[in-house]
């Protein structure tokens, strides 16, 4: 099958003018994404039960359930109210790109809070203890001892995370929201051309992957110089 | 070898009639004893007699069932909890004097994820509130007291266990404590590297620097202490001076018991 | 002409979208299952190649995965949806045939969930098999086992038990990525569901009633890998707690 250069050439430029709407849409929904991960941790590990409780239950609603549906749900299901529609809400809710973030980030918030959760009990009892021992406030042992190892911990599981919404963005295209792949699926209708368009595509969110994943794995590296291998030239 | 100074005034450190069980398991069952300036006092027993419990309820890492802690003079205030036992009643008291409390832990418990020199600056940077310049020369000459000014820049996971039990000491006393609690500070370390952590608790101990010290080590306990306590089942079985206890005529139970850890 | 009430609309009666549902969430348990069977041949034969020793060959598995695992689903659902359909009108035309024909919806949602799950299952299936003890394998070649023997008396039995848990994951991954075969129009759950919604205007209520069958499938079969897991792993012994 002989490729058409042009052709390729030209949807790769269509496609690129979509990207940083793909981005925008990921980089939204990680950020929203965390903050709300750190809110459902604290219900989640918080000493009353019935917060626990909710955070374990809105982890397990938004796990259980496919992303789609949680897109469909708040894009038509909530504007279906008449008091949604006229509270200040909609100003929001009517948007399909707010209700993308705003679906993405919930979920992604579900399945952060737990790659949260394992890294904070990960994190050496022995050194809160000695943080305590000093007599550090509460406030000042969470930033500057558990909040600093978890983020460590966190980061090799928080990258499969980030890759998993870059994926997730696809999503928003069905709720007519111009991002690559609605802008692919749209070439392919009309030029019946399935295989480049979709070489195109995939390449594109291959980039994307591999370049968050290595930002990710720099940042990693940076933060561990502590747990890097011993130097050669170490002496006892 | 110090001997107790001031016997008559404020003792730094008094534990009066302490408790505390842990699901209804009794581990201490009533200790009471005073430290006064400059003690130094080594805590023997075995494993579950409560000595490890005993520290650790002074700097109140778990709190007491029933008794009372004082750090010269200031009474830890506690209320009781409605299911039983104490619970303190202003976390700003517990922390503060926690910070005049020094400890020394047996897996040393560095932090990680900082280097040997903001280890030693961190409490006094963000607890005791000292610049960051006068903290950092301070941390500086602890380390150099400990022998380890030249690792300061490396991280604790690149030293050996007595290189970093040496660097928690540091760590300890740049927070000026009164007291310095040790919690079997060589048992994690190989038996090479034990006499290095022993020869800065020495040094300590000379200088005239109050220390409550759990161990294992008989040599410490009996030439350097001026005190030995031997804890059995919760409650203080003995009591008194290195020659009283080690002499001949010591106490029964606790010269078996020191013959028991002399195995092989 | 009065809406009809809630209870109505989701039951069996004549105005009732219940029975439909109940059978698209059938169509959704039966597509996921097809997709896990073809995963499951995909990933037995990418951990191969990638365990293998022919460089080649690794590189086209470690290829595979990145792909599968990188790219959306939707992307790999289209591909299959619309360059399938392509595909089998150009091999119609060439029969005599006219007009479009379209790649049957339930192949390629099984096809492409499958090629996705087939990514993931590999890495299930390797780890597994780098988590059985070396030693058990050259115990069975000593008393003189033959190649097939070790594998389907030492070495099947226990990668399959230490992959139950991974390939349990991968399972919830799968229904949830078949929602995404609604594209196709296949009448699974969630096309089902939106035909419902649309139809009635009642939005919210069919997409919660489909988020309840989703949980229902994924929380039953998260049990019942719970307790195969627990069955298989009787033999192994946990750390004390």
């Amino acid at each position: 099958m002989i490729m058409d250069v042009d052709f390729l050439f030209e949807t790769l430029l269509k496609l690129g003018r979509a990207v940083p709407v793909t981005l925008s849409l990921v980089g939204s929904t990680l950020l929203l994404g965390a903050v709300l991960a750190c809110l459902i941790l604290a219900l989640r590990v918080s000493p009353y039960r019935a917060l626990n409780h909710a955070a374990r239950l809105y982890v397990f609603l938004f796990r259980g359930t496919p992303l789609l549906i949680q897109i469909f749900l708040i894009y038509y299901g909530v504007g279906q109210f008449q008091i949604v529609r006229e509270s200040v809400m909609w100003l929001v809710l009517r948007e399909p790109y707010a209700c993308a973030v705003l679906s993405f980030s919930l979920c992604t918030a579900a399945y952060t809070s737990e790659i949260f959760r394992g890294a904070l009990r990960s994190v050496p009892a022995g050194q809160i203890e000695a943080g305590m021992a000093c007599g550090m406030p509460r406030w000042t042992l969470w930033r500057r001892i558990i909040a600093p190892i978890t983020l460590r911990y966190a980061l090799p599981a928080y990258s499969t995370e980030a890759v998993m919404m870059v994926k997730a963005s696809a999503l928003a295209s069905l709720i007519t929201v111009w991002e690559v792949t609605g802008v692919a699926q749209q070439i392919i209708q009309q030029s019946y051309r399935t295989l480049e368009v979709f070489l195109c595509a995939a390449l594109i969110y291959l980039l994307i992957n591999f370049l968050i994943t290595r930002g990710l794995a720099l940042l990693e590296y940076r933060l561990s110089p502590h747990l890097r291998a011993r130097r050669a030239s170490q002496a006892s | 070898m110090t001997t107790t100074s001031n016997p008559g005034g404020v003792a730094a450190l008094s534990v009066r009639d302490l408790h505390k069980s842990f699901a209804d398991v009794p581990v201490l069952k009533g200790i009471s004893f005073s430290a006064h300036q400059g003690d130094v006092i080594s805590i023997l027993g075995s494993s579950g007699s409560g000595k490890s419990t005993l520290l650790r309820c002074i700097n109140m890492l778990e709190t007491p069932d029933r008794g009372e802690i004082a750090l010269d003079g200031e009474v830890m205030r506690m209320k009781r909890r409605p299911g039983g036992g104490l619970k303190p009643v202003d976390v700003r008291q517990v922390q503060r004097l926690r910070s005049q409390l020094g400890m020394v832990f047996q897996n040393f418990n560095l932090w990680s994820h900082m280097t040997v020199l903001q280890n030693v600056m961190e409490g006094p940077v963000h607890v005791l509130k000292h610049g960051r310049a006068d903290a950092q020369a301070e941390a500086e000459k602890w380390l150099d007291k400990v022998g380890l000014y030249e690792k300061r820049d490396d991280y604790p996971a690149y030293l050996s266990g007595g290189q970093q039990q040496r660097v928690a000491i540091a760590r300890t006393l740049a927070m000026h404590p009164r007291v310095m609690l040790f919690d079997e500070p060589t048992s994690a370390l190989d038996p090479e590297l034990v006499g290095e952590v022993l020869k800065v608790m020495r040094a300590l101990a000379e200088e005239g620097r109050t220390m409550l010290v759990v161990t294992h080590e008989m040599g410490f306990a009996r030439h350097v202490s001026g005190r030995v306590m031997f804890l059995r089942q919760g409650l203080v079985e003995a009591e008194g001076t290195p020659s009283d206890m080690f002499g001949a005529s010591g106490p029964e139970r606790f010269l078996q018991f020191v013959s028991s850890q002399h195995h092989g | 002409m009065a809406q009809a009430g809630i209870v109505e609309m989701l039951g069996f009666g004549p105005q009732g979208w219940g029975q439909v549902l109940l059978l698209a969430a059938m169509v959704t348990f039966l597509l996921t299952l097809a997709a896990m069977a073809a995963g499951a041949v995909f990933g037995i034969a990418i951990a191969a190649a990638k365990s293998s020793a022919h460089r080649g060959l690794r590189a086209l598995g470690e290829a595979y995965t990145t792909v599968f695992r990188g790219i959306p689903e939707l992307l790999v659902i289209y591909l299959f949806y619309f360059g399938g359909s392509s595909l089998l009108t150009s091999v119609g035309r060439l029969f005599g045939g006219e007009g479009f024909i379209g790649m049957p919806p339930f192949i390629v949602g099984a096809l492409a969930v499958g090629l996705i799950s087939g990514a993931y299952q590999a890495e299930v299936y390797r780890a597994a098999a780098l988590a059985v003890v070396p030693g058990e394998i050259e115990a069975a070649r000593a008393i003189g086992m033959s190649r097939s023997q070790v594998w389907r008396r030492v070495l099947a039995p226990q990668v399959l038990r230490f992959a139950l848990p991974g390939l349990g994951n991968v399972w919830q991954l799968s229904i949830k990525d078949s929602a995404l075969v609604s594209v196709t129009g296949l009448a699974e759950l969630m096309r089902t569901s939106q035909k419902a919604a649309g139809s009635t205007n009642e939005y919210f209520l069919f997409y919660i009633a489909a988020a309840v069958l989703y949980l229902v499938m994924t929380t039953f079969t998260g049990r019942a890998f719970s307790r195969l897991e627990a069955h298989t792993g009787r033999s192994l012994r946990r750390a004390a707690r």
